[in-house]
């Protein structure tokens, strides 16, 4: 009898507790999900044929009714930047399936784990919230070190502008450390460090990826999205040394696409420097992805072609 | 001394406490005490208080005690006892000292063992009471004591296992001594019904004090009415009990003669007359609780009174076969007669006395409950766990571990539909849910059909977040809760209560922080009794 009171008593305490919590919520809603920093490419890219982003070299040949070159580069540097922003969103979804390790008013820490893909590795993940800006990294030691030997790998913060995950945000993934350490970082080894900066909190948001190059030989890359009212998109990058006119020099241009979500889209193209430094390129096209408008600011004789009506509207998306 | 003997030597000794004729003039003090316990080495009684509450009552409304005159003890120790029969002597004394006459009833329902008295803990021996009386400042003292063994306090002096007696009235001279009345011999138990809900001899003194002992039909019932009814009645019921017959007793050690009248029929000015053309037999006055407060034993053509207090009873008379049943209402300082004719034939199953209370005690309960549950704290009930309402089942089992507890188990289910809307995060949408199970035990005052209660709960909650986005994940909380409940029952009808009740819980959060929570719960419990 005296067991069975005994096993009653702790049955019922470990009936209890759980993790009903605001706060719990409060923290998980600053962390970053792809849907808040993926480009929402419009649904007729799927398929649609067009050139690799750093490989292209056409010259703008294009005619009306062709498929349009600018319109490929777009669903191709949308895909890399959904792909981006997906490896590194990837370490943080297991915080999100997990409660917590261990809570205080004002900090959550997840771990540490024994880190099952890289074994030799503890992991944890460690949020700090101070009024309405919430700090996090995703932290690594090798097994068996102390305390004092967390480094981290991914480094975010998120300034909480209420609503569901609206505000201000950035993170970054700290490669270079990480190969210092010997962790493994797979195909991120040409890099070192990879930066995203986003608002959420009103339209047009914004994501900002950067790519710094790995012993910063090269100027970083930076892909910026943003997304207007109505699904509207817009993608502006740097594209560097493509020939794109006659002449003894390569360009180094700069490309803003815009698209709607029924697949209709305008590219335009700025020289930033090359043979025709300060001209313009600019292109519309249907849902199909063929050409309907063509304007060339250096062209005298035959500046556009098609019908400027044909583009759609963007206003939207201008500051 | 020979039984013959004995007869006539009482009936000297009732001439001698007269005073019918002068009950009015006479101030009358009572003290009345009723204790359930008796110590740790007596189990505790469960009518001893009711019977202590009834004669109060009946005293105060028909027995010419004035209220401020009456003092009730209810579970009080023997100090309390002993400081409360010191107030009304004192009182009488100055009331002698004005040249009234006096008189003092003391009436006791509890335990009595060892020649003492048990006030709960405490002790009263019977000596010690004895004397105490004995000496009182008042013309007459009477002692009723209704407990097991009581006759050992009769036992030394003019003690009789007493058959009812003869009265002789018309005396001329005041009564002024000692009488002491005890409901059982020195050797016995006192017994207690559980169909009566009360001490067989409290309840047949009572129920001879409305108008069942009132043989004379004078519309008075004297201390030696009430006696010889009472004696009669309780031998007759517990002649055939395991216990053996319980035979109540007296004594008197009194000068002058009369009758003294303990209850007036007619002060109240309210109750049920029973014509002389009414069928004779045994009729059975009961309450909407369905306990019987008076019985009337009535014979063929002679007009009968009983006191009732105002209210609603229903009204008995058993027949070999079937059972007449009616209703009456009695107005306050009205007079209802009872007329044959709103009578109706009804079978023995329709016995409007409570059958679970004849069966033995325990009876059980089952319904359905509606109420809400709000936190005390605001944020609280904002943000994290909200006010809703609940809907649930409760079973209830009465009088099981005592009488006048109830044992309950309930369980309820509530939630709602809400909006997050935390500092940093507004918006998602979830379902709050809420899941109760608790067992409580409360203690309940009966009066008539309502009973008021007050208890302790422990409820098991358990709370759920369910968010319609993916995103956030569903969240739970499960606490034990201890609380206190109180509230009313109402029986309506036979087989029917009404519960209204307030709960008070503590619930200890445990997630973010330890935070003390507290939340209240309003509800209705509408239960059928099988």
């Amino acid at each position: 009898m005296r067991y069975l009171a005994l096993a009653c008593l702790c049955l019922a305490a470990a009936a209890c507790g759980g993790d009903f919590s605001n706060d719990d919520l409060e923290f998980l809603n600053a962390l970053p999900r792809r849907e808040d920093l993926a480009a929402e490419l419009p649904a007729a890219s799927e398929g649609r044929s067009g050139g690799g982003l750093t490989t292209r070299k056409d010259k703008l040949l294009v005619n009306l009714g062709e498929l349009s070159q600018v319109a490929g580069d777009t669903d191709e540097s949308g895909h890399e930047f959904n792909t981006a922003v997906d490896g590194l969103l990837s370490l943080l979804e297991h915080i999100r399936n997990a409660p917590p390790t261990s809570r205080e008013p004002d900090r959550r820490v997840w771990g540490p784990f024994k880190d099952q893909e890289h074994p030799g590795f503890d992991v944890r993940f460690v949020m700090e919230r101070q009024e309405l800006r919430f700090d996090y990294r995703l932290e690594y030691r090798r097994t068996g070190e102390g305390d004092g030997d967390w480094w981290a790998f991914l480094v975010g913060s998120f300034e909480a502008d209420a609503g569901i995950r609206k505000g201000v945000g950035a993170l970054y993934l700290d490669v270079k450390r990480a190969e210092q350490e010997g962790f493994p970082t797979g195909g991120l080894f040409l890099l070192d460090r990879l930066d995203i900066e986003y608002q959420t909190k009103a339209l047009p948001t914004r994501v900002e990826l950067a790519f710094t190059p790995r012993g910063g030989l090269t100027a970083p890359t930076r892909y910026t999205y943003r997304e207007a009212a109505g699904g509207l998109g817009e993608m502006k990058f740097l594209i560097p040394d493509i020939d794109l006119v006659l002449g003894g020099r390569l360009e180094d241009v700069e490309l803003t696409t815009r698209w709607a979500p029924d697949g209709r889209g305008m590219g335009v193209l700025e020289v930033l420097d090359g043979d025709i430094t300060g001209a313009k390129y600019t292109e519309c096209w249907n849902a199909l992805g063929r050409v309907t408008f063509i304007a060339r600011s250096w062209d005298f004789f035959n500046p556009t072609e098609g019908d400027r009506k044909s583009c759609p509207d963007f206003s939207a998306l201008d500051e | 001394m020979s039984p013959l003997a004995s007869f006539r030597a009482l009936s000297v000794a009732l001439a001698l406490v007269a005073t019918a004729a002068h009950a009015d003039a006479v101030r009358r003090f009572a003290l009345v005490a009723g204790n359930d316990e008796g110590g740790s080495d007596t189990r505790p009684l469960r009518f001893a208080r009711d019977d202590a509450r009834k004669m109060h009552s009946l005293l105060v409304r028909l027995g010419g005690v004035s209220p401020g005159d009456a003092k009730l003890l209810l579970d009080e120790d023997s100090r309390d006892f002993l400081a409360a029969l010191a107030d009304l002597e004192a009182r009488a004394r100055a009331a002698q000292a004005r040249g009234e006459r006096t008189a003092l009833l003391v009436y006791y329902s509890g335990h009595a063992k060892d020649g003492s008295l048990r006030l709960g803990d405490s002790r009263l021996p019977f000596e010690d009471l004895k004397r105490r009386l004995a000496s009182a400042p008042a013309d007459i003292r009477i002692a009723i004591l209704d407990s097991c063994r009581s006759g050992a306090l009769t036992r030394t002096k003019g003690a009789r296992k007493a058959p009812a007696f003869e009265i002789e009235s018309g005396a001329a001279r005041d009564a002024r001594g000692l009488v002491i009345l005890t409901s059982s011999a020195a050797d016995e138990d006192s017994q207690e019904s559980d169909a009566l809900r009360g001490s067989y001899f409290s309840h047949h003194l009572a129920s001879g004090l409305l108008g069942d002992a009132d043989r004379s039909g004078d519309g008075r019932v004297t201390l030696f009415e009430a006696y010889s009814h009472a004696y009669a009645r309780t031998v007759a019921d517990t002649a055939a009990s395991t216990a053996g017959a319980q035979h109540p007793t007296f004594s008197y050690d009194l000068a002058g003669n009369g009758d003294l009248v303990l209850t007036d029929l007619r002060a109240s000015g309210e109750g049920l007359l029973v014509p002389g053309a009414a069928p004779p037999g045994t009729y059975y006055f009961v309450d909407p609780g369905g306990m019987v407060v008076a019985e009337l034993d009535k014979t063929e053509d002679v007009e009968r009174r009983v006191a009732l207090a105002p209210g609603t009873y229903r009204v008995k008379r058993r027949l070999p076969d079937r059972l007449r049943i009616g209703e009456v209402q009695v107005a306050r300082g009205r007079q209802v007669v009872l007329e044959e004719a709103r009578l109706r034939d009804a079978p023995f199953s329709d016995d409007p006395v409570k059958g679970a209370a004849r069966d033995g005690g325990a009876w059980w309960t089952l319904g359905f409950s509606g109420g809400v549950q709000s936190f005390f704290d605001g944020p609280t009930r904002d943000t994290l766990f909200l006010s809703v309402g609940l809907l649930g089942l409760e079973a209830q089992l009465h009088d099981y571990f005592r009488r006048d507890w109830v044992w309950g188990v309930d369980v309820a289910a509530g939630g709602k539909q809400a909006v997050l809307a935390l500092p940093t995060l507004a918006g998602p949408a979830y379902r709050y849910s809420v899941t109760s199970l608790g067992t409580t035990l409360t203690s309940e005052w009966p009066r008539g059909s309502v009973a008021p209660f007050v208890g302790a709960r422990m409820a098991y909650l358990v709370m759920r977040r369910d968010f319609d986005d993916e995103v956030f994940p569903d969240q739970k909380f499960a606490m034990f809760s201890p609380g206190l409940v109180a509230g009313v029952r109402w029986k309506p009808l036979p087989r029917l209560h009404v519960t209204g009740r307030a709960r008070a819980h503590y619930l200890q959060y445990t997630v973010d922080e330890q935070r003390s929570l507290g939340y209240w719960e309003l509800g209705a419990l509408l239960t059928y009794q099988p």
